[in-house]
């Protein structure tokens, strides 16, 4: 899921200080589990509003925020709250805010959190990043653990100098990736694979901005 | 003589290093430069170590070219991207730089721009391959150039990194994608470190042992306690806290030359590389007393 973290309450207020109606917008997925745009923060945000003197038109946790059309639909029934406020916060991802950008081309639209990664929740509330989407999956080669992301330097060919009895020169809260990576190997009979070098990545792979179109290539193979 | 050219003469060869300064004011480095000139096989320059942001390893590599030095570029992949080291590595080649020193590089994390994109395209490994890549007239693409570079490329290597399978490994990948020399981490126990040379030994490349002087019994300590894959015995932390604060430094100086001495006298590796982090005046004290000058 997409991890996001709450803005610092001052830059936001900053942001929208020559406004004084708003529309929230939240999110039932990621957002909500990472207590950023569900139900619960949007009330918060609602009083913290409200405290400050800007009034709330009204607001929605979207199902999936992400989802453009989705969204677009479930919206409709807000059509005047909408148009009353002056601006849009949007308690989701970056993708979630430039959904409302697309479906409200003439209003401003803030974000409220930071998008911060691609994570597995471990526990409740609680994220790791495991996966970089560099577009070119490696986890064949490497036991099943990504060093595109869990090494700092994103290093393929094992661990560097700053490997210490298990952890990272970075920080000794990271395990070193590749001493993971060895240990897995080992255990799942695999330590040979690990000689073998693995060429300069490919980057291209993931050449911004990404796009897929899975309607188009099922047009194409009908052909 | 060049490096390459050194080695194969058979004699101990002895690389020290020399570290660019921030800032344009180069007075104390060249001082430095000069002391250890006609002393030593080659010497490093190091490529923004720590992180730190200096002046960049290959306009000090020309200078001290120019004043007659043998200099091995220390190349980093935290800076550049693969077009960049490319493309820096033939400016080298152009400019008579023929030793290259071929390392990931620490985090920008280390350093004092914290807020650096890391570049890390490619790594230590890939970088040798490209070397090797450019020494026969193509680039890492495979697009003939119009001419070659001519590099005698090495790479590092922890001895005593823990667990050391790994970096065994990588050493193995290193050998197999071009490098000829490698430079170690700083060791301080020789028998462990013959063990090492045992395994490398099974290779065609030359080891120079890594020596770093130890200035006082606290940065023992604290290398212990901070620096992946160094260690440093409790009799030597012992031996420099017996010299009292007066006498550490020169106790450093004499376990350096120690060594040295050992690792040539047994003929354990094929020569040192010293490092002196901020005392590099020191550097002919040691070789003195190791008996090579």
């Amino acid at each position: 899921m997409i991890i996001t973290a709450k803005r610092d309450l001052q830059e936001l207020m900053e942001n929208i200080k020559n406004y004084k109606s708003f529309f929230l917008i939240g999110c039932s997925e990621c957002a909500s589990l990472c207590a950023t745009g569900g139900e619960p923060e949007l009330k918060a945000m609602k009083e913290t509003l409200d405290a400050e003197g800007k009034k709330i038109t009204g607001s929605f946790v979207a199902k999936t925020g992400c989802q453009v059309l989705g969204t677009k639909v479930e919206l409709k029934p807000f059509k005047d709250a909408i148009a009353e406020a002056d601006c849009i916060l949007v308690m989701s991802c970056g993708a979630g805010t430039q959904t409302a950008v697309e479906l409200y081309e003439d209003k401003p639209v803030y974000p409220t959190n930071d998008t911060l990664f691609l994570g597995n929740m471990t526990r409740l509330q609680m994220f790791d990043e495991r996966c970089s989407l560099c577009g070119k999956c490696i986890l064949d080669k490497t036991g099943g653990i990504c060093p595109v992301t869990a090494c700092p330097k994103g290093l393929l060919n094992g661990p560097c100098g700053g490997t210490n009895e298990g952890k990272c020169e970075v920080s000794p809260d990271i395990e070193c990736a590749w001493v993971r990576i060895y240990n897995r190997m080992k255990r799942i009979n695999k330590l040979e694979d690990m000689r073998e070098i693995a060429k300069p990545k490919d980057w291209s792979a993931h050449k911004k901005p990404m796009k897929l179109n899975i309607r188009e290539k099922k047009e194409e193979a009908k052909k | 003589m060049s490096f390459k050219n050194a080695f194969d003469s058979g004699k101990f060869v002895v690389t020290a290093e020399v570290g660019p300064p921030k800032g344009t004011d180069i007075k104390e480095m060249l001082h430095h430069a000069e002391m250890l000139k006609g002393k030593l096989d080659a010497v490093n320059v190091t490529d923004n170590q720590s992180a730190v942001m200096r002046i960049c390893s290959m306009a000090i590599c020309k200078l001290l070219l120019d004043m007659g030095l043998e200099p091995i570029l220390q190349m980093t992949c935290r800076d550049r991207n693969r077009i960049g080291l490319q493309s820096d590595l033939l400016g080298a080649s152009v400019l008579g730089i023929k030793n290259v020193l071929c390392m990931t590089g620490d985090h920008p994390n280390a350093g004092d721009h914290k807020e650096a994109k890391p570049v890390y395209d490619v790594e230590s490994v890939q970088l040798l391959g490209i070397v090797n890549s450019l020494n026969n007239g193509k680039d890492m693409m495979g697009n003939e150039m119009k001419g070659s570079t001519n590099f005698f490329q090495g790479a590092v290597v922890t001895p005593e990194a823990n667990p050391v399978e790994p970096q065994l490994m990588k050493f193995e990948k290193k050998v197999k994608t071009g490098a000829k020399f490698f430079q170690t981490q700083a060791i301080y126990d020789i028998e462990k470190f013959k063990e090492f040379v045992k395994f490398a030994r099974k290779f065609p490349v030359k080891i120079l042992a890594g020596i770093v002087l130890l200035k006082s019994a606290g940065m023992a300590n604290y290398m212990n306690k901070f620096v992946p894959g160094i260690r440093v015995p409790q009799d030597l932390i012992d031996e420099i806290k017996a010299a009292g604060k007066e006498g550490a430094l020169d106790a450093g100086i004499k376990i350096a030359a120690r060594h040295i001495k050992q690792l040539k006298d047994e003929k354990i590796c094929d020569g040192v590389h010293i490092m002196a982090i901020g005392a590099e005046d020191k550097v002919p004290a040691i070789m003195e007393r190791a008996g090579l000058l």
